[in-house]
């Protein structure tokens, strides 16, 4: 076995779904080959990626299929892995790993810089992790950006007899998928930020609420936690700190931060009415930090880097990296970490690498199926919060989808408010029947019996669901719908009827 | 055993202190493959609630299920990413080639047609899961071979 070459190939759920089980299938009983499972790149319009060892570092090569095992093997025609420009060009802190390590090999973890977060958070006091958190200037990265430090002071100066860390591991956004990476791919990094806060605030319990979609990346956590859990990790001043997964079922709005904990409860997954926010009361009436899978994941770093440093990354109020994902008809999909500040065409043209063969550009919508639509005369706005919430738009969980020419903006806006209506919550009345008569609306005028008047309605319709809804799915749902009207009104008005 | 023992030994399984509606039925679910709408007193019995509070749950949660499924079950995701690869066609010849609807089984229970939501395979989209087999870049001339597998 000893002469057998060492292949890297990832086993990352987009991985395999582009081919990588086939040729670890393939490959399987071939006595040269040893084979290396890893968390995958990101670069995944060219997965299923091989990787070797050379003496400059890994070569790869590219959507490999079966049959290429030789030319691997015999060492022809690879790329080196430095030198493809969409990882090149990335600047990767909570990605550094990925494509580089086994996501299980805690060993491995601690040799590139994993626990020294941790080990920093336990000669801090919780006030000086706080502070450290205040003076990176994290903002959440689930959608609202609400400052990370304000949300655990509160939850830290909150007296109450139990306190919980909950992962929001939803992912609900389509065209996300940079939590589910983390989870498969490099999960302690995960469990390293929620420890970190549990010795912050000073939490007995922690949950991670995982989509159901994602049974690969739950299977993984719970192997990590076990990993953990065996090396004494799970332990915060000499108290065990055991981290439980549990799964969801289908629902958006539970990734809603007050709807998640209703559902971890075990209850029907409806929005509370804030306050009391979750730092305040949360999981059963405590103290709960409800954070999303990457803001998790940034923290080791803020406390192994200092805070000072995550602060000088990106923009005045957008600082850090941001994991953009991209999706829909670019050329080259796949996960970009980048500091914020680019322009959505400066990604789009350097990572995106334009528009798939066949394509040409249309819209580009920005922040999952609640945030809006770019023309083309739309993308030299800077990716960062503020620019964004200026705009009207919000940069959500940074997923980036590309619609080309073919696409029909009049039923995309009809599958929006039907996605809306499929997953309101019923809690308020803006949103639970505002998002029916907005779906029946656009079905009529898809159906080309809409008049100019159905369109006006949409515009009053979308106004009040902005402003009366109780959280964001109903307030943020007509922004899709209404960028696409205002971008693209011929092609409503051309479905009209005389 | 029958339908209520069965019940009953789940529920024991998996009670729980404070005791959880979700994970109750998820647990149900897995083992019978649906959740029998008869079994609703003994669940509510069980976690000490009302009959109302377990049909509140179970009919809000789009993966719980009251019926049976068929022995394959094809979802095809409809999120954005795979919305802008067109997943709405490949939706289309599905349903053509299983002759069924979303959310029907086909004649004989071989096939379950479901949709889905991001099922995070965006950047490898469109996105077909076949019970747990997740295919991308799924192109519809490439349905038949993919349900051929299956057939
Ligand atoms: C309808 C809706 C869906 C949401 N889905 C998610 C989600 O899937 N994942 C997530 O982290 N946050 C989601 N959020 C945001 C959460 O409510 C919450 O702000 C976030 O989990 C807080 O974590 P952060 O501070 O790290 O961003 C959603 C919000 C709304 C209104
Ligand atoms: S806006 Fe919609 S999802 Fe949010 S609380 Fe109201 S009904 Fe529920
Ligand atoms: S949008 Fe279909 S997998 Fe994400």
């Amino acid at each position: 076995m000893s002469s057998a070459t060492r292949l890297y190939l990832s086993n990352d759920t987009s991985a395999r779904a582009a081919g990588a089980g086939l040729l670890a299938d393939a490959w399987a009983e071939r006595p040269e080959v040893q084979l290396i499972r890893l968390s995958s790149r990101g670069a995944f319009f060219l997965e299923p990626m091989v990787e070797r060892d050379s003496p400059e570092g890994r070569v790869a090569w590219f959507n490999v299929q079966p049959d290429d095992l030789s030319s691997i093997l015999a060492g022809v025609g690879g790329t080196p892995v430095r030198s493809i420009p969409f990882l090149a060009n990335q600047t990767r802190f909570t990605f550094a790993n990925f494509g580089e390590t086994e996501p299980l090999a805690l060993d491995e973890y601690q040799a590139r810089g994993g626990l020294k977060g941790l080990e920093e958070a336990f000669r801090l006091t919780p006030d000086g992790i706080i502070e450290e958190l205040r003076v990176s200037q994290l903002r959440g990265r689930g959608g609202a950006a609400f400052p990370v430090w304000n949300k655990w002071k509160v939850a830290q100066q909150t007296k109450a007899s139990e306190k919980y860390v909950v992962a929001n591991a939803d992912e609900g956004d389509a065209g996300t998928y940079c939590d589910r990476m983390i989870l498969e791919g490099d999960p302690f990094r995960l469990l390293e930020g929620m420890l970190i806060c549990a010795r912050a605030i000073g939490a007995s319990r922690g949950y991670v609420y995982c989509r159901q979609e994602y049974p690969a990346a739950a299977a993984m956590l719970r192997a990590a936690i076990r990993k953990a859990d065996e090396a004494e990790l799970l332990d915060i001043d000499g108290e065990p700190f055991p981290i439980e997964v549990v799964e969801g079922a289908g629902s958006y709005v539970c990734g809603e931060e007050t709807a998640l904990l209703e559902s971890l409860e075990g209850k029907r997954g409806v929005v509370r009415a804030r306050p009391p926010y979750p730092a305040q009361a949360g999981l059963y009436g405590q103290p709960t930090i409800v954070s999303n899978v990457l803001t998790f994941a940034t923290i080791s770093q803020i406390l192994s880097r200092g805070g000072t440093w995550h602060a000088s990354l990106g923009t005045e109020q957008s600082r850090g990296t941001i994991a953009l994902q991209l999706g829909g008809r670019v050329k080259h999909p796949g996960l970009v970490e980048v500091p914020f500040g680019l322009s959505l065409r400066q990604v789009l043209d350097q990572f995106g690498g334009g528009m798939a063969p066949g394509s040409r550009f249309k819209a580009v919508q920005v922040g999952g199926p609640l945030g809006s639509l770019f023309p083309s005369t739309g993308l030299d706005l800077p990716i960062c919060y503020d620019a964004f919430a200026k705009a009207g738009a919000v940069l959500g969980h940074g997923g980036i989808v590309v619609y080309d020419h073919e696409t029909d903006m009049v039923d995309l806006a009809r599958h929006f408010m039907a996605f809306t209506a499929d997953e309101s919550c019923g809690k308020c009345t803006p949103c639970r029947i505002g998002s029916v008569r907005g779906r029946e609306i656009l079905e009529r005028i898809q159906a080309g019996g809409g008049t100019v008047d159905d369109l006006a309605l949409l515009g009053d319709l979308g106004e009040t669901m902005k402003l009366a809804s109780l959280c964001a799915l109903g307030g943020r749902a007509p922004y899709p719908v209404l960028t696409a009207i205002e971008h693209f009104p011929a092609e409503f008005r051309s479905k009209l009827r005389a | 055993m029958s339908n209520h023992e069965q019940v009953e030994k789940i529920l024991r399984q998996v009670r729980s202190e404070p005791p959880n509606m979700l994970k109750t039925l998820l647990a149900l679910q897995e083992q019978i493959g649906y959740v029998p709408v008869d079994a609703i007193p003994d669940i509510a019995h069980s976690l000490r609630t009302t009959t109302t509070q377990i049909a509140g749950v179970l009919s809000y949660y789009p993966d719980l299920r009251v019926t049976a499924a068929g022995r394959h079950v094809i979802r095809v995701c409809m999120g954005e990413s795979c919305y802008a690869n067109g997943c709405g066609r490949l939706l289309r010849v599905l349903q053509d080639s299983l002759r069924t609807d979303v959310g029907e089984t086909t004649s004989g229970g071989k096939f379950t047609l479901d949709t889905m939501s991001c099922a995070g395979n965006c950047a490898v989209s469109p996105t077909v899961l076949i019970d747990q087999d997740l295919y991308g870049r799924v192109l519809p001339s490439q349905v038949e071979t993919m349900l051929e597998r299956y057939r």
